[in-house]
């Protein structure tokens, strides 16, 4: 008669608290398992929608741009800078930046001019595949341009209508053309849905006679770069000009990722709480009915080595089950949340920071999203069972056999 | 004489329950030979169980020495303790305790098992002490398919099984009917004879003493009578 043999019958001894624990576990797991599927989720969610559309890793922009963002504080040499960023293993392209006016027909509105290397942009940014209707900037059409979608609901235009801007060209003369909307973009982000036209960069080139230069240039890392370590070899690529990382553009955003890491921790902590009492709940009943059989066994010959492997051992076979029921149970769950998400919020996405997230909330599972909770609620039936395990094997024969 | 197999020497054992001190032992000396067969009677309360538990190393005296096979065990470790108390000490208890969870089989093979025997040779030696004690067929049954005077016998053969000096039994005949007790009574005096197992038990029933060898009588926890048949 092997020990394992024996904490396998002890464990189905009492089926109904052996099963309240094996459950728990399962629940815990499955709910933390789904959980962290879908913050991973919304993190990357979050993070395509910042840095894949609109910011990028880390920003280069010429020194006091970002207080005064004026048409002449340009990085005059954006081009070499680029070519050294490339020649590092990171991608980046160029964008000049202005402010004026849109006007069609009756209606006219502030804009924030955006000048695009339609090609490289593509690399950094993925504005081009936010696109509602319409189509992107095509270098064949200069005229083409592609507005924000509050820009477009103020102005009334649709695909394919005229619209006018107008600004101070460098030269200080009236800068103004005709131009033809191309697309209108979908949620993206507040300053670009209310005020955003972006254009090629040879039309921004000629409308406000800007002959080289930029004046931001979006930069992302390699796959698997720390941020540090992205901005090192920015700094390093770009000369004068003033580096920042996405953390240090968007504090508050970047407050808002690491409050959600929070959240989830604290979530782990709740949900495995709860586990860890209804364990000890359960293990410590499980002994203390079970005082004179542990004392008999002793009293027989059995180490407190044996006793404690016996316990252990029946809280290893509960939550090999628990395991294996909870991450079994989570396999479909997840595999749903990634395929339809879950819904969160109202119709048209929520703003937080000038950033808009979907409504929907869709799992993004890797491997960590299974071996941390896992991990966690080993750790949890670990701590929760030590205590009376150590209480069992430390009994004393002589009091346990007088206990009833 | 042969060198006793277990033995008290003076032994006093004082419990202290708050301010309360119950004198459990007062001074009792008692030597078992080898293959006797042992009955310790005397009123509720007298130190039969207290004598016992400190013969089986299951607790200390507060002064006086406990030996078996000579060893004195206050003199050696937990460890060794424990393995004696494997090796050379058979224990039978009032309420049967057997581990409700294993067969009649793996019960009675269970010390055989923490001694590290086969499994082949376990099952063969289980097999034939089973059939000794009268429990043939019934093998493979749980505790609770058995009456309390097999259970007994269960008990009875798991701790003869390591073929221990000598085996101590606290009241083994309390919980069952006067014919069931003296059929217990008739097994353990016939292994006695038979295999020479020592057996030193506890009774306050006039015909389970009937049937000792010796009849060691206990008041206020000294010896008041020994009596050899
Ligand atoms: N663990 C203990 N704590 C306090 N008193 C005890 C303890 N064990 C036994 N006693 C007391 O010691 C005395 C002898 O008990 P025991 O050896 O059980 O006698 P018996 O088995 O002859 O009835 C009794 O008065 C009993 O109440
Ligand atoms: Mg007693």
């Amino acid at each position: 008669m092997q020990l394992t043999s024996m904490a396998w019958r002890n464990v189905w001894r009492n089926k109904r608290r052996s099963w309240v624990t094996i459950i728990a576990m399962a629940l815990g797991l499955w709910v933390m398992i789904g959980y962290a599927g879908l913050v991973r989720g919304y993190l990357r969610q979050m993070e395509r929608q910042i840095l894949d559309v609109e910011v990028g890793d880390v920003q280069v922009h010429a020194p006091g741009f970002r207080d005064d963002p004026s048409l002449y504080r340009r990085i005059d040499d954006a081009a070499a800078i680029g070519e050294r960023l490339g020649a590092a293993g990171f991608r980046a392209s160029a964008r000049l930046l202005g402010a004026g006016l849109a006007a069609a027909e009756d209606n006219s509105s502030g804009a924030q001019l955006i000048g695009v290397d339609v090609a490289k942009d593509a690399q950094v940014s993925a504005v081009h595949d936010a696109v509602d209707k319409g189509a992107w900037l095509d270098p064949k059409e200069p005229a083409g341009v592609v507005v924000g979608r509050y820009l477009a609901r103020t102005l009334e235009l649709a695909p394919g209508d005229e619209l006018v801007l107008l600004s101070q060209a460098s030269d200080g003369s009236m800068a103004n053309d005709l131009y033809r909307v191309r697309g209108i973009l979908g949620p993206v982000g507040g300053g670009v849905d209310r005020g955003g036209v972006f254009l090629t960069e040879a039309a921004f080139r000629e409308l406000m006679g800007v002959p080289s230069g930029a004046h931001r240039i979006i930069v992302r890392a390699p796959e698997g770069m720390t941020l540090p370590a992205a901005k090192a070899g920015v700094v390093a690529a770009a000369g004068q000009a003033e580096v920042m990382t996405w953390r240090e553009l968007l504090p508050v955003l970047a407050q808002m990722f690491d409050a959600v890491m929070g959240a989830m921790t604290m979530g782990f902590l709740v949900v495995f709480v709860a586990v860890g009492i209804v364990l000890l709940n359960t293990m410590l009943m499980a002994v203390f009915e079970r005082i004179r059989e542990f004392g008999v066994l002793k009293a027989i010959g059995f180490g407190p080595g044996a006793v404690l492997g016996l316990v252990l051992l029946e809280s290893a076979v509960q939550t090999a089950l628990g395991v294996g029921i909870g991450a079994g149970l989570s396999l479909p769950t997840v595999w749903y949340l990634q395929r339809y998400g879950l819904q969160m919020g109202p119709d048209e996405g929520i703003t937080i920071a000038g950033v808009t997230t979907s409504r929907t909330w869709y799992a993004a599972p890797n491997a960590e999203t299974w071996l941390l909770p896992i991990a966690v609620l080993l750790f949890v039936v670990g701590a929760a069972v030590i205590y009376p395990a150590v209480k069992a094997a430390l009994i004393r024969p002589i009091e346990a056999i007088r206990h009833r | 004489m042969n060198q006793p197999i277990a033995e008290l020497r003076d032994v006093h054992k004082t419990y202290r329950q708050g301010a309360v001190e119950v004198h459990a032992l007062r001074g009792l000396s008692l030597a078992i030979e080898p293959g006797e067969f042992v009955a310790i009677s005397g009123p509720s309360g007298s130190g039969k169980s207290t004598a016992l538990n400190l013969l089986g190393g299951l607790d200390a005296p507060t002064s006086g020495r406990v030996l078996v096979e000579g060893q004195d065990l206050g003199q050696i470790g937990r460890r060794r303790l424990a393995a004696l108390r494997r090796d050379r000490i058979g224990f039978v208890f009032q309420a049967y305790n057997l581990v409700p969870v294993l067969t009649a089989a793996e019960n009675a093979e269970m010390v055989l098992a923490l001694q590290g025997v086969g499994a082949a040779e376990r099952r063969e030696r289980v097999a034939r002490l089973l059939a000794e004690v009268g429990l043939a067929g019934m093998e493979d049954r749980r505790p609770d398919e058995l009456s309390g005077g097999q259970q007994q016998r269960v008990a009875i053969a798991r701790a003869i099984a390591a073929e221990p000096a000598v085996v101590l039994a606290d009241e083994p005949t309390a919980n069952v009917d006067s014919e069931t007790a003296a059929m217990l009574l008739d097994l353990m005096g016939r292994l006695n004879a038979e295999r020479g197992v020592t057996f030193v038990f506890s009774t306050h029933d006039p015909r389970v003493m009937e049937r000792a060898r010796r009849l060691v009588r206990l008041v206020d926890g000294a010896v008041e009578s020994d009596v050899r048949r």
